[in-house]
């Protein structure tokens, strides 16, 4: 569910999302602008906002993206019209980058907290790309090569731009399919390691070409999940490498 | 109680045809107030939310009614950060003031104290950010201190009105902490809010409908 003062602004964005996802994108409804005669001025309307989450409404709750400015008041104001009674949130995450990991976890699966968590931490990736401090890799950092694992497999990226936002999103949807908790590492610096669900720590990573990664895994899937990164980083993630 | 001590349903709607008509004819000084600390619409989105308003308005039976109308349009038409926060403010007068068709003073300084309690609850502001709370919350402590030392509705509702103006010029100093102008930081002082400025219109038509202004 997207609210924003621009229709065009709504519309590029959710295409943006869309990207990274396959087939089965998440349900998306987008409430943009506000009604000007028979047109549409920039701002957002809370009634508008009130009927999107309606009618974007499920049992698996809803994850609501917010511009700036009034979007956010609209859209605490939206909860006390709407008609629907399932879970929504109200995401703190920036635009862009939530709304993008809020697309890829949903398509993957994912519950709506983790949703709502991952794209609230999804401009850590952005500041640790930059090196500004608030590094993803931090948090997981303590996670170390010597921990105990069920499974462990090697290989090497050999996509031109490394693991980047669309291969990471097909790593967090593919890792869905397993019952295993599963960490990617640079195998020659094993500081470097992100929960293989954790789309947004995982770009942060910035995993270049030639990294060695090194996928462990605990859990009754666990061999099975650490293959099938295996298979998917020799493969290059389905790009020409 | 005397019949000069209650508000009317008829005085109401002059209430929002006043606060229309300033609006409208000071949407561009509130535009240029906002564009010097915001994204320059204040002035048309309030004027557009109260046209809206305008055209909605037919007879309405209660007060609750009219108030929910009016809230629900502004919501709806605005387009800005003034939109919820107009539209909470006459949705919870309304609820507040119930499906009666007279209010009385202490009535109608609760409702008002609702609707000032609708718009902090819904922007988180507080008194010193720079915004239309400024002028609202000394207006509305006008209103009931005017009240309670036995002045009539009409003394009351100038008092308000002469608060809100020496609260909206407060925030001239002031460094803006809520919505768009807070980007701004230290460089939006120096400037009168815009929201605070539309709120002085709120209680200038206010005491024009209430008989507090000379004609």
């Amino acid at each position: 569910m997207v609210v924003s003062h621009s229709p065009a602004l709504a519309e590029a964005a959710v295409a943006l999302a869309l990207e990274m996802v396959g087939s089965t994108p998440p349900t998306i409804v987008i409430a943009a602008g506000v009604a000007d005669g028979a047109t549409l001025a920039t701002g957002t309307d809370a009634v508008r906002v009130a009927a999107a989450i309606d009618e974007a409404a499920s049992p698996d709750g809803v994850l609501v993206f917010m511009d700036l400015g009034s979007a956010a008041l609209s859209a605490s104001m939206a909860l006390e019209f709407r008609e629907s009674d399932c879970e929504v949130r109200l995401s703190a995450a920036a635009f862009v980058e939530g709304l993008v990991a809020g697309v890829v976890l949903a398509a993957a699966g994912a519950a709506l907290d983790e949703a709502d968590r991952e794209a609230a931490g999804a401009m850590l990736a952005k500041a640790a790309q930059l090196g500004t401090g608030g590094a993803g890799g931090d948090a997981t950092s303590a996670r170390s090569a010597s921990e105990a694992y069920d499974a462990v497999a090697e290989a090497t990226v050999v996509n031109e731009i490394g693991v980047h936002a669309r291969p990471a999103a097909l790593i967090v949807a593919r890792m869905a399919d397993f019952d295993a908790s599963v960490t990617i590492a640079d195998a020659d610096d094993p500081t470097r390691s992100s929960p293989a669900g954790s789309l947004l720590v995982l770009m942060g990573l910035g995993l270049a070409k030639g990294t060695r990664l090194r996928f462990t895994a605990t859990g009754p899937d666990a061999a099975a999940a650490v293959e099938a990164l295996r298979a998917m980083t020799a493969d290059g993630y389905g790009e020409a490498p | 109680m005397t019949v000069a001590d209650t508000v009317t349903i008829d005085q109401l709607v002059d209430w929002l045809g006043r606060f229309r008509s300033l609006v409208v004819d000071n949407q561009r000084y509130l535009t240029e107030l906002d564009s010097a600390i915001g994204d320059a619409d204040h002035g048309s989105n309030m004027a557009r939310g109260m046209n809206a308003v305008a055209e909605k308005l037919e007879t309405p039976e209660t007060v609750d009614a009219l108030f929910k109308t009016v809230g629900m349009t502004l919501v709806s038409s605005v387009g800005g950060a003034s939109g919820p926060l107009y539209g909470t403010f006459f949705l919870r007068i309304g609820t507040t003031a119930g499906p009666v068709t007279v209010l009385d003073g202490s009535a109608l300084s609760a409702a008002l104290r609702a609707g000032l309690a609708g718009v902090v609850a819904r922007g988180k502001a507080e008194p010193g950010d720079k915004t239309m709370l400024d002028a609202m919350l000394p207006a509305l402590d006008a209103f009931d201190a005017s009240l309670a030392s036995g002045a009539d509705l009409a003394d009351a509702s100038a008092a308000a009105f002469t608060a809100a103006q020496a609260g909206r010029d407060d925030t001239e100093d002031l460094v803006a902490r809520k919505g768009r102008a807070s980007y701004l930081g230290e460089r939006s002082a120096g400037h009168l809010d815009p929201g605070a400025t539309s709120t002085v219109y709120l209680f200038q038509a206010l005491a024009g409908a209430l008989g507090g202004l000379p004609e």
